[in-house]
């Protein structure tokens, strides 16, 4: 008899998302599902408003990476528009970016990921969360984490104007710059930034190095794939959230492809599945071959740790020690050790203050010279951005009165679709043993594979025609079978 | 008759907050209603509002340092519930409404306990009060409310109104 384990809501995931693990007649994990029901519709939502809005509107897309959207839609449409650009608005965004990234990773790291290793794997689920953690390294880590998440904060409200949703970046530029008054307020807030950073490796080190269990779970746990990287990189190969390349490095650490963003449809595809809302891209040229790891296969994975494996080195000193070690203690480069996106988060984190610090010496970045204003519409842009989540692709066409026509989102979890689908079942096979009912903590270690990418689902599902259907799961003996009503 | 500016001054440091996505559908309810309050009113002394939020989590909890008093307006789905009805709770018996649950990192109650223990000034639980009207769509992408929560608007928006002048302490207009 086939017996069916959901774990529903998932927790600490942006969006709603289920995991289904459906077991054969000896108890092991015959196959894993992520189901997604939910339903977002922005690139149908956007074609037919002034393509100047798209930047504003596309920050609703989601609560969590809303400045990833806004960049990406405002390179898009700086495309449309194009693509003249006044280089300090570029520098202003950028320095944004930096700030917006670690209020995201101090999130992701503090509240999302350390409980899995401060308060153990298979700690009570009420306890295990950002309570519990503060709990165990203290309150004045926690308030630590506090200060800093603020602090990221009020850097990204003087720079943009408000602290979220922003309405800053217009075609050319951004509607305000940063005043003399106001980078002297930002100044003592990056210097604290900048040694919370350090901190946070150190606390890596402390908590989870020097705990050989968690270090076996890394490197000798079911969490690795043979999949490709994927990342945004500088002209030296260093990575960069904002602009640039990207470029695709297979897991021997050998380059596939490097391209520019409007060359983007040449070099990914996105293969659908009926029972998933979320499509799966893929590298175009290798094919959609399945959901199959190896050289052959066209998945890849954009997260952080994927950053650093298609990057030949880090923009930053402090960056580039941390990046060295990081990859010195994996046992190389590439790493295909999932669980290390945690610490490549710190890693980056770092290259994010040590950019603020240099933004901030910078004479240029109070140059009012910060918009050009477009002469003409050339009718097509695309922008592309590193998410915290993944590489983030928006591409638009518009009319000759700037009148959206068409959008098109790879939004950064999505990339990721298929790496999550998986390894989820990969551990879930490893992990759940025939005869033996999994525990809570089994069932965490299952989700601690998702939780690697750091997922955000509710930007990362796409349009469908109508209304938003219900979701049901049948499955018979041998055969599952998927059906979406309303 | 008092005018918005003649307003007086309310008795504590408050923070009304409209909660919700303008662009799905009944999501917005709560955004619509703080935006009418906030254009009924005018600007207020000790009350800040902001009609639009659309974020959760440690990222409610950097919004509400400082303030003694905080007022939530949102929607709510409940089992069998009636579009348009609502409700009024504080964060001593808190229930779930649609925007301050929050998988990403923390959910409201979470992120309020965190910012005692941390020592934060942030409202007590007594005074975290949260309006939810009931909805019925909160999936499909409208700037509009769904047609039975758009007709009984005018009855559930003047009932909060004047429950939310009654709770800040000052004069309906």
């Amino acid at each position: 008899m086939t017996k069916t384990i959901s774990i529903d809501p998932i927790t600490r995931l942006e969006g709603h998302g289920k995991i289904e693990i459906f077991l054969d007649d000896e108890g092991g994990v015959k196959d894993c599902f992520f189901q997604i029901p939910e339903l977002r519709g922005f690139e149908r939502f956007v074609v037919g408003r002034p393509i100047e809005e798209l930047p504003r509107i596309t920050t609703r897309i989601c609560g969590v990476c809303p400045a990833s959207h806004h960049m990406a839609s405002a390179k898009a449409v700086d495309g449309c528009f194009g693509n003249e650009v006044a280089p300090v608005a570029h520098k202003l965004r950028d320095m944004y970016y930096h700030a917006h990234y670690i209020h995201s990773h101090i999130a992701h790291f503090y509240a999302l990921a350390a409980p899995d290793f401060v308060c153990g794997p298979d700690a009570d689920p009420a306890t295990r969360n950002i309570l519990g953690v503060v709990a165990k390294v203290g309150l004045e880590i926690g308030g630590s984490v506090i200060k800093a998440r603020a602090m990221a904060q009020r850097i990204q409200q003087i720079l943009g104007g408000r602290f979220t949703h922003l309405v800053w970046c217009l075609p050319g530029g951004v509607c305000k710059g940063l005043s003399k008054d106001e980078l002297e307020t930002i100044k003592p807030m990056v210097r604290e930034l900048s040694g919370f950073a350090d901190f946070s490796i150190k606390l890596f080190h402390d908590v989870v190095l020097a705990n050989p269990a968690y270090v076996d779970i890394i490197l000798n746990g079911p969490y690795t794939l043979d999949v490709h990287n994927m990342g945004l990189v500088d002209e030296n190969n260093a990575p960069n959230f904002y602009h640039g390349q990207v470029r695709v490095v297979d897991f021997t650490g050998r380059e596939i492809c490097k391209y520019k963003p409007e060359d983007y449809a040449q070099y990914v595809a996105e293969h659908v599945e009926e029972w998933s809302y979320l499509k799966f891209p893929y590298l175009r040229k290798r094919g959609w071959k399945g959901f199959v790891e190896g050289l052959d296969s066209g998945i890849y994975c954009a997260t952080p740790l994927a950053r650093l494996n298609v990057a030949d080195r880090m923009a930053t000193p402090r960056a580039q020690e941390a990046f060295e070690e990081m990859f010195q203690t994996l046992g190389g480069k590439p790493c295909k050790a999932l669980m290390a996106n945690h610490w490549a988060r710190l890693v980056e984190m770092l290259q994010n203050v040590e950019m603020l610090e240099r933004y901030c010496a910078d004479p240029e970045i109070t140059s009012d010279k910060f918009r050009v204003v477009p002469k003409g519409i050339t009718g097509e842009g695309v922008g592309i951005v590193e998410a915290m989540r993944g590489t983030l692709t928006h591409h638009y066409t518009c009319d000759k009165n700037g009148i959206c026509k068409s959008a098109n989102l790879i939004v950064g979890t999505t990339n990721n679709n298929a790496p999550i689908q998986m390894v989820t079942k990969k551990v879930a096979q490893a992990l759940i043993k025939p005869g033996k009912e999994p525990t809570q903590g089994i069932l965490n270690m299952v989700e601690m594979a998702f939780r690697c990418f750091d997922p955000c689902y509710s930007c990362a599902t796409h349009s469908l025609p109508g209304q938003m259907p219900l979701d049901i799961s049948i499955f018979d003996n041998d055969k599952l079978r998927w059906h979406f009503k309303r | 008759m008092e005018t918005p500016s003649q307003t007086r001054n309310i008795p504590i440091k408050t923070l009304l907050l409209g909660m919700g996505n303008p662009y799905l559908s009944d999501d917005a309810v709560g955004i619509r209603l703080v935006s009418d309050f906030s254009r009924r009113h005018g600007s207020i002394p000790n009350l800040d509002v902001l009609a639009e939020c659309s974020i959760g989590g440690l990222n409610l909890l950097d919004l509400l340092e400082n303030f003694e008093r905080l007022i939530v307006v949102d929607s709510i789905k409940t089992q069998g519930g009636i579009p348009g009805n609502w409700y009024r709770f504080t964060a001593e018996d808190l229930r779930e409404t649609m925007n301050l649950s929050n998988v990403h990192d923390a959910n409201f109650a979470t992120a309020l306990e965190l910012g005692r223990r941390m020592g934060m000034k942030i409202p007590a639980e007594r005074e975290t009060h949260i309006f939810a009207v009931e909805i019925l769509e909160n999936l499909v992408f409208s700037d509009r409310l769904t047609e039975d929560l758009e007709k009984a608007y005018a009855v559930y928006s003047e009932e909060i109104y004047r429950e939310l002048c009654s709770l800040i302490g000052i004069r309906p207009l």
